[in-house]
């Protein structure tokens, strides 16, 4: 089974002089919740629209299930749900018939599964109320419903949390978490509100200016954003052995720079330095570093953050 | 292909404009064939009065282009057209992994038959009715040859039209722009046929659905003339078709 739900290759599209997507390698494994972070006007929604076809790449390749010849993209596709921008609804049909239109679009045998996908999203009981009376974050619910039809291995949702209360937020953050936990399912799902994905994604990729500036886990993100003393000596070795019989501690790393990242004693910043200098080391650098995932972003896109 | 034309199906029966358009059409055609055949309204020098059944003149309302295109522009506008407009409905059919092809090819049989049950059906059928329940008139075999052989050569040369709307209304993605477009075409296709113009523009117009629709009416067609009007209309249609499924697969969906 090939590991990979999406994987894509120097992807570009342009418009005009514009390349709104540029160069784009995306991997999402399977199993994955990845969230696709970038500003307004990132490239965040063109990406996902090529993905999903309603857009077509000036160049690269697009590979989905392992399929990225056109039939075999159609194919892959059948197994995507997606929500793409807004919610693509029928205003003056009620929920049930919205999701009827899907049911028979899709080809999924049996009614039970409108009722069953109602249900999962808390619209079950919407009767014969028009979509049009709904609130958005009823529309939002249902427009998730329309993707999860038919159950998807692959959700793409776009913004999914625009127009959602608080306590929307929180139940679509448990409700993903749940189907990719209990189904398996691997959800792709874009935002401009990074505090949100940061409770909720597996892996992140972030993209600038049609760029992917960074892929990284959410291992690597915290890593990255963890509160650590940075520390540069003369002679690294020795700073390592000094650390480990000294200060009894292993929680740290080494950058190929040669600096050392400490994450604990970051409270003991004279005890730390004292031992070093002790050892016969010279300190070049000695700071005490991190970032909120916010910064972070902000310091990789050059700016201010959104959110 | 039988699950989009479900889906299509499924939709225009929830479509509020057909069901208005189609109420529309049974109270329009309704009215002018009672008018016709109580005499309050008369037409003369029409087909209908040829082939000796002057009850039906009404229907010679109903051959205008510029009458049936009201009726077929606002279907296309408010039923296809839609779904590309704010709401965005088209993108869930894209995503769901269909051939495109397929998908267009389904809009466009199911748009072609609400059509033809407005354009043609209902204006026949109520005629018809409204002649048996006034006893207006018996019709004759050869006026329901007639009937039969104009309608079912107008039906092809609407089914060819059909797929020039419904590539200008995917082409538009907007049901206004619909609308204005297909009235915009009517009227250069009724000026065509009404002006002088170029040889080459005339030849075009004289093998065109434009002309048929008037030909086909004729009661005097000869055997020459049922196989042009035959071929035209399904040259048209499959023509129209191919550019337009040509469109939509390199259509980008906003």
């Amino acid at each position: 089974m090939n590991e990979y739900i999406l994987r894509t290759e120097e992807i570009t599209k342009t418009y005009k002089n514009y390349a709104a997507v540029n160069k784009v390698n995306l991997t999402v494994k399977k199993g994955d919740i990845y969230g696709f972070i970038g500003q307004n006007g990132a490239g965040k929604s063109t990406m996902l629209r090529l993905v999903t076809g309603l857009g077509f790449p000036d160049s690269g390749t697009l590979e989905i299930f392992g399929e990225n010849a056109d039939k075999g993209l159609n194919a892959a596709q059948k197994r995507i749900g997606a929500i793409i921008e807004n919610p693509a609804l029928f205003l003056n049909m009620t929920a049930e018939q919205n999701l009827e239109v899907h049911r028979l679009q899709k080809g999924i045998p049996g009614k039970q599964c409108i009722a069953d996908t109602l249900k999962l999203v808390e619209l079950e009981n919407t009767g014969n109320k028009k979509v049009k009376n709904f609130s958005l974050g009823m529309k939002q619910r249902l427009g998730l419903a329309t993707a999860l039809l038919g159950d998807p291995e692959f959700l793409i949702l776009d913004e999914p949390t625009n127009g959602l209360d608080p306590i929307g937020i929180v139940e679509l953050r448990g409700l993903i978490q749940k189907l990719n936990r209990e189904k398996g399912l691997t959800v792709l799902i874009s935002s401009h509100i990074l505090s949100e994905l940061y409770q909720l994604a597996t892996t992140y990729g972030i993209i600038h200016e049609g760029r992917l500036i960074e892929e990284l886990t959410l291992r690597e993100l915290d890593n990255k954003c963890r509160q650590h003393l940075k520390i540069k000596v003369n002679d690294t070795e020795k700073g390592v052995t000094i650390l480990e019989e000294q200060l009894n501690t292993t929680d740290f790393e080494v950058s190929p720079d040669g600096s050392i990242s400490l994450y604990n004693h970051l409270n003991e910043v004279r005890k730390v330095s004292s031992a070093l200098t002790s050892g016969g080391l010279i300190i070049e650098h000695l700071s005490q570093n991190g970032d909120s995932l916010e910064s972070y972003f902000s310091k990789l896109v050059g700016g201010d953050s959104h959110e | 292909m039988n699950n989009l034309l479900q889906a299509e199906i499924f939709k225009l029966r929830h479509n509020k404009s057909f069901w208005l358009i189609l109420i529309v059409s049974l109270g329009l055609s309704s009215l002018m064939h009672y008018l016709v055949i109580t005499g309050w309204w008369m037409l003369t020098n029409t087909p209908f009065e040829t082939m000796g059944i002057p009850e039906m003149n009404a229907l010679s309302m109903f051959i205008l282009p510029l009458f049936f295109n009201l009726m077929t522009g606002t279907l296309a506008a408010f039923y296809i057209s839609t779904e590309f407009d704010s709401s965005g409905v088209i993108k869930n059919q894209i995503i769901s992994g269909k051939n495109r092809s397929l998908i267009y090819l389904a809009k466009y049989l199911v748009f072609t038959a609400a059509a033809t049950v407005i354009t043609v059906i209902i204006p026949v059928g109520t005629g018809l009715i409204l002649n048996l329940l006034m006893n207006a008139g018996i019709f004759d075999g050869n006026s329901m040859m007639y009937l039969l052989k104009a309608f079912g050569l107008f039906t092809l040369q609407l089914a060819g039209y059909t797929a020039i709307v419904t590539l200008i209304a995917i082409l538009t993605g907007d049901s206004g722009r619909t609308i204005i477009f297909t009235i915009v075409f009517t009227l250069i296709m009724f000026v065509i046929e009404k002006m002088p113009m170029s040889d080459i523009i005339t030849a075009i117009y004289d093998y065109s659905v434009f002309r048929q629709f008037s030909i086909v009416m004729n009661p005097e067609m000869t055997s020459g003339d049922i196989i042009a009007a035959v071929v035209i209309g399904v040259i048209s249609t499959a023509v129209m078709l191919v550019i337009g499924m040509y469109i939509f697969n390199k259509k980008e969906i906003k």
